[in-house]
């Protein structure tokens, strides 16, 4: 006989979990009590949105299931953000939460939330707990399905009096599920249409998404495209699953993609598509997406098929199958010379241009901090201007090495998540990358950082606005920077200082010509090497632009550049 | 008005999120029954949607854990006079004096 908690955690190990991210209270407090001796190392984040995007930092660098606990109501809803924010990037994550005693449950007990409602629209999977018997399956299956097919979230709401009653226990189970009947590619058929298109086009191109990193699909990909030699372009989340160096790389695709990208995409005649949702960051208005194109997608999930318009040919399956069944397919035929138009998609006259404006020294800034991180690094980039400039200037080929809020864009993400990315990658020297409005949401995550003595990077972007938002008010609401202003921001090396964490200011306006400061390379170098966390400050232009910018409702081809 | 069939496993949570595909899109929900089918359950929706949303539908409820099988088609008269009865059914008071409420029960 064991506890329902000890259950739980049993069960946690036999999935191999060993991390878990968590804030204690009342309903949980049993899984609290019966940590000790389970092998299992509970990680205390200040917040309960702080230990949701833990989880999803350390799942997003390792592949493996992220798992987070809090207790039920107000610790149940605070994990809301990050469960939606795992679902829209496809992040295999186990939340676990308390849930008022079992005969309580309906009567609006304290500290009771329907969370198992809350996050129906939210989860793959969510379960309520009726008894202490099914604990065992429940957890089976909730890793089963955040790991399988398109990763993503899955919910536990465990009734605090389960947790602490006995019962029968025979070991963890294993989840056999009801398979479906199969829609997917499981042999070669698809390869016939596929190439035939393929030798119809004039202009193909290629975009790669997050799913082909997800299904461990890069090496393949990368044969795919060193064979067809065709423009390719990433969204954010499929940034590094591409080598930058390669000739037919054009960068990152969108509303803040290169000139480059944006253009082949408006032009193509056949775009390849490879574990992408397209979403309207990557097509602009979705009505003059890629107008002249056919698409081919090869996706797993087939919910996001058909989703901008008809898809000429849909690949349905793991991207680990048909990407090498594709390749050799490919290998056996001719295909056309597109290096014309290779040529003409990476011409000079679609290179960036230089950035002549407020951008200069956040840029140049980026570049430096870039061009001196160790080549293992790994990024985890917030949400806002930074995040596209951070974008715009990666230029890694490793895979699982630039994590941001992408779906979502949930701000508050960095620094958190950098704690489930370095506590999962402890020798490789990890960097968040924050603004001003987005460091403040989880700012108290500084203390967990201190405790635990983690060597995190952390940069603080501070223009002392919501930028992104404010570069909207100033291109598309008449400069009416409505509740945006953030002059009055704190001084976040002081607030570093009270955590225990050492911290350092950059000043760009201190230089005039918006010249970064002499000291910059210098104090980069320190700050890198420094074995113990540390925060950076970049004081930048207030009202600098991220461009090139597609405006909301415009095609991709009406991008708008910085005047000069 | 187009008819779905989709066939599932009654786990906690399936049967409302297959109800959540349609009414996050603004869906209206004119008919929806749900009925044990021999070792699993089906649910019949009565929806005004566009092509275009019927795709979108369709592979939503694919995508749902537990659900087996998903069929559209035009709007099938039974179905509709099925609807159109239900229709007309009133609805049980929502709210009524804890008196009421317990002569109602008596």
């Amino acid at each position: 006989m064991l506890k329902g908690a000890q259950i739980v955690l049993r069960c946690l190990r036999a999935e191999g979990v060993d991390l878990v991210f968590g804030y204690p209270g009342g309903a949980i407090m049993p899984l609290y009590d019966a940590l000790e001796d389970s092998g299992v190392r509970h990680v205390l984040t200040r917040h309960e949105q702080g230990a949701v995007f833990a989880a999803e930092g350390y799942a997003r660098s390792t592949g493996k299931v992220g798992v987070a606990i809090a207790t039920s109501g107000p610790g149940a809803t605070n994990l809301v953000t990050g469960i939606a924010d795992a679902k829209m990037d496809s992040v295999p994550l186990v939340c676990i939460t308390g849930q008022v005693r079992t005969p309580l449950i309906g009567t609006d007990a304290f500290q009771e939330t329907d969370v198992f409602g809350l996050t129906l629209s939210l989860t793959k999977w969510s379960r309520l707990v009726r008894t202490g018997e099914e604990i065992p399956e429940v957890i089976a299956q909730a890793f089963y399905w955040a790991r399988s097919g398109r990763p993503g979230p899955v919910m536990i709401d465990i009734p605090v009096d389960l947790l602490k009653a006995s019962t029968e226990f025979s070991g963890p189970t294993e989840f056999q599920p009801h398979l479906k009947p199969a829609a997917v590619a499981t042999d070669s058929t698809f390869c016939d249409t596929a190439i035939a298109l393929l030798q119809q086009a004039k202009k193909p191109v290629a975009l790669v998404g997050a799913g082909v990193k997800l299904s461990g699909a890069v090496a393949d990909l990368r044969r795919v495209l060193d064979h067809l030699q065709v423009p390719t372009f990433a969204t954010v989340h499929g940034l590094g699953a591409v080598s930058p160096e390669r000739p037919y790389y054009l960068g990152m695709v969108g509303m803040h993609g290169t000139r480059a990208a944006n253009l082949a995409l408006n032009e193509t005649d056949l775009l390849l598509v490879f574990g992408a949702r397209l979403d309207d960051r990557v097509t602009g208005e979705p009505t003059r997406f890629a107008p002249h194109a056919r698409i081919v997608h090869f996706e797993i999930d087939p919910g996001q098929l058909d989703r901008v318009r008809p898809c000429e040919l849909s690949v349905i399956g793991d991207l680990a199958h048909t990407i090498p069944t594709f390749y050799e397919a490919l290998t056996r035929v001719s295909l056309t010379d597109w290096s014309a138009w290779r040529a003409i998609a990476s011409g000079p006259d679609r290179a960036e241009p230089d950035s002549r404006g407020l951008a200069q020294p956040t840029i140049r800034f980026i570049d430096e901090l870039f061009h001196q991180l160790p080549a293992d690094s790994t990024l985890v980039v917030d949400v806002g201007q930074h995040q596209m400039w951070a974008a715009q200037r990666y230029r890694s080929s490793s895979a699982r090495s630039f994590i941001t809020s992408g779906g979502l864009g949930a701000m508050g993400f960095a620094l958190p998540a950098a704690i489930g990315v370095q506590l999962a990658n402890p020798d490789k020297t990890v960097v968040s990358i924050s603004g001003d409005g987005g460091f403040q949401m989880n700012i108290q995550e500084l203390a967990t950082v201190k405790r635990l003595g983690l060597p995190i990077k952390m940069v603080v972007v501070d223009n002392k606005y919501l930028g992104m938002v404010r570069q909207w008010q100033e291109l598309f609401y008449q400069r009416n920077y409505a509740e945006t202003d953030m002059s009055d921001n704190p001084n976040f090396v002081a607030i570093a200082y009270a955590y225990g964490i050492n911290g350092q200011r950059l000043r760009a306006d201190s230089v005039s010509g918006f010249e970064i400061p002499a000291e910059t390379s210098e104090q980069i170098e320190k700050f890198l090497a420094s074995p113990h966390p540390e925060l950076l400050v970049f004081e930048c232009p207030p009202e600098a632009n991220v461009y090139p910018m597609v405006a909301p409702g415009a095609a991709l081809s009406e991008m708008l550049f910085e005047e000069e | 008005m187009h008819v779905f069939q989709i066939r599932y496993r009654n786990t906690q949570g399936t049967l409302m999120r297959i109800l959540t595909a349609a009414s996050r899109r603004g869906i209206d929900l004119p008919y929806v029954q749900a009925e044990p089918l021999e070792h699993t359950h089906k649910v019949t929706l009565l929806l005004e949607v566009n092509p275009k949303q019927v795709g979108q539908l369709c592979r939503d409820w694919h995508a749902v854990v537990d659900v087996i099988d998903v069929r559209a088609g035009r709007q099938l008269k039974e179905a509709f006079d099925h609807g159109a009865a239900w229709k007309v059914a009133r609805h049980p008071v929502t709210s009524v004096p804890v008196q009421a409420s317990r002569q109602a029960s008596a």
